[in-house]
């Protein structure tokens, strides 16, 4: 099957270990990747602050981009920035050229974890970690994507890892895009009630599907000067690897008939 | 007071909410106890987004043909010997009102709670006449009228700012000698104000749906103070936005279902009303019934993208579930709608001069959007007003605005944006640390930004001044040189 | 003003949402789905006593069930262990209806007088510790009774006493506020049903408006009991 990679900005400015890990779990069960070359990002960034005529270059170009693969889907490593994609298809329904193109782009864009479970069907990657972590749920990729199982599903099996819930999990982390540079005072607020939610949980490692949500917390740990491990789910589910616990949906069916 | 209630800029009153240690811990607790209450509620109803669909499909409807459910509204209402003002603005609401104190002769007012007639500012123009007093019945109401009109902060819960110490001082003026026990103190409260409710001769209820087929008008309150307030006077005056309005009791039933749920977590609260004015053999109810429908901004939103704003039925459901409001309270907007329905309709109701910051006070994390019992699209709206503002009013010429524009230009063009990528980890490397210690994991694997200093702009500060930044990656170490990389070893080994 | 006042608010509605006014006579409202009827239907009335008294008791409600044979005795247990010394009554003929015609008659009782003025019955009201009245309907859902005012039994009649106890026959228990709701629309449309107010009572008064703390009894009754007849 054919993937093409949605990297999104954050991961080419900042994060080439997550692009490498959703790479290599995603060639793990048979995709065959391509990148893009002309991609560069959603658009949010100035979308949601109201510069509305000047995202429109960014959509047009983000789909001719994805689009020039011939790819059965695109998947990346960010829910916000997927669910951003998808919403393409509400934003450009009166744009002659482009209505028929985000429509197709959204019928194939899937968030990482997502891909894995409701696509490929895959409910334990393989992965081995001797941890303890909790899972902060980015807002956009539960609410605007509608994600709120694959990832919790897929960390739940894998080996020897203990979840442990995060208190307030609901709550935003308060990096909100550019809401994080343009109100610092309420963000602040914000993501130190994230930082101490979970620090409640005593979890060693804290992990998302969402690298900007991360980029958020974690440079607020790092300010505080609180220890924590920062991972992205893609890393989790590559790490110690044995393909032989792999299991699908359709197995455990089996075994629960 | 109308809907502005301070005259300090926002970023002021965001500061001295920070400050406010009580207020935000009072608004984290309520909310996690009405998430719990609110979302099993709702639950046990079942099926809660097709209600939520049924919801939205009444209030949109009701919007669209609103004149005429308006008109049907106040032919039923005059068939019944009531009367119906129509209110363009807030001082024609309230010059009706105070005309009509004046012809009956009124000494005393009680009111129910009602965000409309705080909008308006009603308590204070009535107590502009000679010899006219008001007493507010609703217990949060009546504490804040007692402590010197103080401003609500919350439009279900207006004095969730207040703690029972502070309420215990405010009760002592009045004669008060007790504990600050709730349960005594409200006791205080019901006999002090249940021999005003007796001597009062007009009542002022707000509205919380008015049926149309009817003529009658639907209250939904727990304490009770509603329905003495439209029993004992004579007069009843009834103060509604023109947007609360259903077109028969059936329609009133299914959103007083939803409100109760949705504002406190009740199936139904302890008393939802319907009622209009006395019938011939019934000895208590108003004599005098007046319903006030008032503009007062409303129709700003008609026909535009904001519509959907007044299909709200101020269920504060959103204040409830939103981060920010967790965090600055009620005063931190500076509006007496506060929270995600604050910014949006504020700026509605009010323009932007006066609440331009409030659509920028959101991270946009739509909990709000998926609590709203009525589907208005909030953290969209949020948006388009941050799209009138910028792309049509060009308000903001700050550096900002070319920062945003800059970044459109650059993320809508891959070279740009590739050069950008090239260049990004030299030109911040000036102030990169590599002390990072305390975070383990991918996020600093390339170094990290502390705190910027002038001169680099506001706009990038916001970020550093309370948060590190990862170091960009260097352009041979960045993902997309990994994957040629790894795809020609791939080619090589004859692979995929 | 009248007519004027309206004309010019109305159309200028109609100018801003650039929709012309007089469209609903043909659009009429039509709910798209129809859960109002059907959630919790399909029960008995065994099934909806049931569920009424759980969720009654849910909202502090005290929750009787009794026979007519014995709803005399019960009543006066109530007055008794409420204390009540000023008990108001509604002038209705439904006394029979419950068999407590001689129950009615034995009491030294005030009541709400279908002829007397506001402030005669209002006094009445506020100087009862105790009110003992009837109700329509009885929502399962909710543990909600529905009155709606009369003459006899006016609207204060069920504010103003400090405790309240409500007969209810079983037969009247309905599974929601959709079922009461279809009785009184079509009775008041049809004129079965004069009345200028609806009340739906779901326990007793209670305010969280002090650190949100449930207080009960705010300005209403400071408690509730519901009493269900069962043979009616
Ligand atoms: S916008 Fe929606 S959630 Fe907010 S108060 Fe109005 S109805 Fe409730």
């Amino acid at each position: 099957m054919k993937v093409a990679i949605f990297s999104t900005c954050v991961v080419d400015l900042f994060f080439p270990k997550v692009g490498q890990a959703m790479t290599e779990v995603l060639e793990r069960f048979g995709c065959d990747c391509y990148l893009p070359e002309n991609q560069i990002c959603c658009g949010q960034p100035t979308y949601n602050s109201g510069y509305l005529k000047e995202t429109d270059k960014t959509l047009h170009n983000e789909i001719d981009s994805l689009l020039s693969v011939d790819a059965d889907y695109i998947v990346g490593p960010a829910g916000s920035c997927v669910a951003m994609l998808r919403s393409y298809k509400n934003s450009l329904k009166d744009d002659p050229e482009y209505a028929q193109k985000a429509a197709e782009l959204a019928d194939k864009s899937y968030e990482f974890s997502q891909f894995l479970y409701r696509v490929l069907g895959v409910v334990d990657a393989g992965a081995q970690l001797d941890a303890k972590a909790t899972y902060h749920r980015s807002c956009h990729m539960t609410r605007l994507l509608g994600e709120a199982t694959a990832p919790f599903v897929l960390l739940d099996h894998v080996k020897d890892l203990e979840m442990t819930p995060l208190p307030n999990i609901q709550n935003c982390c308060g990096f909100g895009g550019t809401f994080s540079a343009k109100e610092p005072e309420i963000s602040q607020t914000m993501v130190d009630e994230k930082v101490d939610s979970v620090l409640s949980t005593k979890a060693e490692i804290l992990i998302s599907a969402d690298p900007a949500c991360l980029m958020n917390i974690g440079g607020r740990f790092s300010r505080r000067g609180e220890k924590i491990k920062i991972m992205h789910i893609a890393e989790v589910l590559n790490s110690n690897v044995d393909v032989k616990r792999i299991k699908y949906k359709k197995d455990i069916e089996k075994v629960e008939q | 007071m109308g809907i502005a209630t301070s005259t300090k800029p926002f970023v002021e009153r965001v500061e001295e909410a920070k400050k406010d240690k009580f207020m935000q811990a009072s608004v984290a607790k309520a909310q996690d106890a009405q998430w719990d209450k609110r979302e099993a509620a709702r639950k046990e109803l079942g099926n809660w987004e097709q209600w939520r669909d049924l919801g939205e499909q009444i209030r949109q409807h009701v919007i669209k043909y609103l004149p005429d459910y308006l008109e049907e509204f106040a032919d039923n209402v005059e068939k019944k010997g009531g009367h119906v003002f129509f209110a363009k603005t807030d001082q024609e609401a309230t010059e009706y009102i105070k005309d009509l104190a004046v012809k009956k002769a009124v000494k005393k007012v009680v009111k129910s709670k009602s965000m409309v007639s705080t909008e308006i500012d009603l308590d204070k123009e009535l107590m502009k006449l000679p010899g006219v007093s008001v007493m507010e019945t609703d217990l949060a109401e009546f504490i804040l009228q007692e402590d010197n009109w103080d401003e609500p902060t919350h439009i279900v819960f207006p004095t969730l700012h207040k703690n029972r110490d502070q309420i215990q001082k405010v009760f002592e003026k009045l004669g008060y000698t007790g504990s600050n026990e709730p349960e005594k103190m409200a006791k205080f409260a019901r006999k002090y104000l249940r021999e005003y409710f007796l001597q009062a001769d007009m009542g002022v209820t707000g509205c919380n749906f008015a049926i149309a087929d009817s003529g009658m008008i639907n209250l939904v309150t727990n304490e009770g103070n509603a329905d003495l307030t439209m029993a004992i006077p004579k007069t009843q005056v009834v103060v509604m936005g023109m947007e609360r309005i259903v077109p028969s009791l059936k329609e009133a039933e299914v959103l007083d279902n939803m409100l109760s749920r949705s504002a406190v977590g009740q199936k139904l609260t302890s008393y939802c009303s319907f009622s209009g004015k006395r019938t011939d053999d019934e000895s208590d109810g108003p004599d005098d019934f007046h319903v006030v429908i008032i503009d007062n901004g409303r129709s700003n939103a008609l026909g535009t993208q904001f519509e959907s704003v007044l299909q709200c039925i101020r269920c504060g459901s959103c204040l409830n579930v939103c981060p920010v409001y967790r965090h600055i309270g009620g005063k931190g907007y500076g509006s007496i709608y506060p929270g995600p329905i604050g910014a949006v309709l504020s700026p509605v109701l009010d323009g932007y001069e006066e609440f331009g910051d409030l659509p920028y006070a959101s991270s946009l994390c739509a909990a709000c959007t998926e609590t709203c019992p009525v589907r208005i699209p909030l953290h969209e709206l949020l948006i388009e007003h941050r799209h009138v503002m910028m792309d049509k009013l060009h308000t903001d010429h700050s550096l900002t605005n070319t920062i945003m524009k800059t970044i459109g230009v650059g993320t809508g063009s891959p070279i740009l944006f590739k050069s950008a990528m090239f260049g990004a980890n030299t030109a911040s490397k000036v102030v990169s640390h590599h002390d990072h210690d305390s975070v383990a994991g991918f996020l600093y694997e390339t170094g990290r930004i502390g705190k910027l200093h002038k001169p680099v702009p506001k706009f990038a500060r916001g970020w550093t001044d309370i948060r590190d930044l990862p170091q960009p990656a260097k352009s041979h170490e960045n993902f997309r040189h990994w994957f040629k990389k790894h795809k020609q070893e791939q080619a090589a080994k004859g692979g995929k | 003003m009248g007519n004027a006042n309206r004309e010019e608010f109305l159309d200028f509605l109609a100018q801003k949402a650039k929709r012309p006014r007089h469209q609903l006579h043909e659009h009429p409202f039509q709910p798209l789905n129809d859960l109002p009827e059907t959630t919790l239907s399909g029960k008995s009335q065994d099934e909806l006593l049931e569920i009424a008294q759980k969720n009654s008791e849910a909202v502090k409600v005290d929750f009787k069930k009794v026979t007519t044979e014995n709803l005399g005795k019960l009543l006066d247990e109530y007055i008794a262990a409420k204390k009540i010394k000023n008990l108001i009554l509604p002038t209705t003929d439904k006394w029979n209806e419950f068999n407590l015609d001689k129950w009615q008659k034995e009491q030294a009782a005030t009541y709400w007088q279908p002829q007397a003025a506001r402030e005669v019955n209002i006094k009445t009201a506020q100087s009862a510790d105790g009110a003992v009245g009837f109700a329509d309907y009885l929502l399962a859902e909710s543990g909600t009774i529905t009155v709606a005012t009369t003459a006899g039994q006016g609207r204060a009649f069920n504010f103003l006493p400090t405790h309240y106890l409500s007969i209810i026959k079983k037969s009247d228990i309905v599974p929601r506020t959709r079922q009461a709701m279809d009785k009184y629309d079509s009775d008041i449309k049809n004129g079965v049903l004069s009345t200028s107010n609806i009340n739906f009572i779901t326990g007793p008064s209670n305010s969280g408006d002090i650190e949100m703390v449930l207080v009960v009894g705010v300005h209403g009754p400071l408690d509730m009991t519901y009493v269900v007849v069962e043979d009616l």
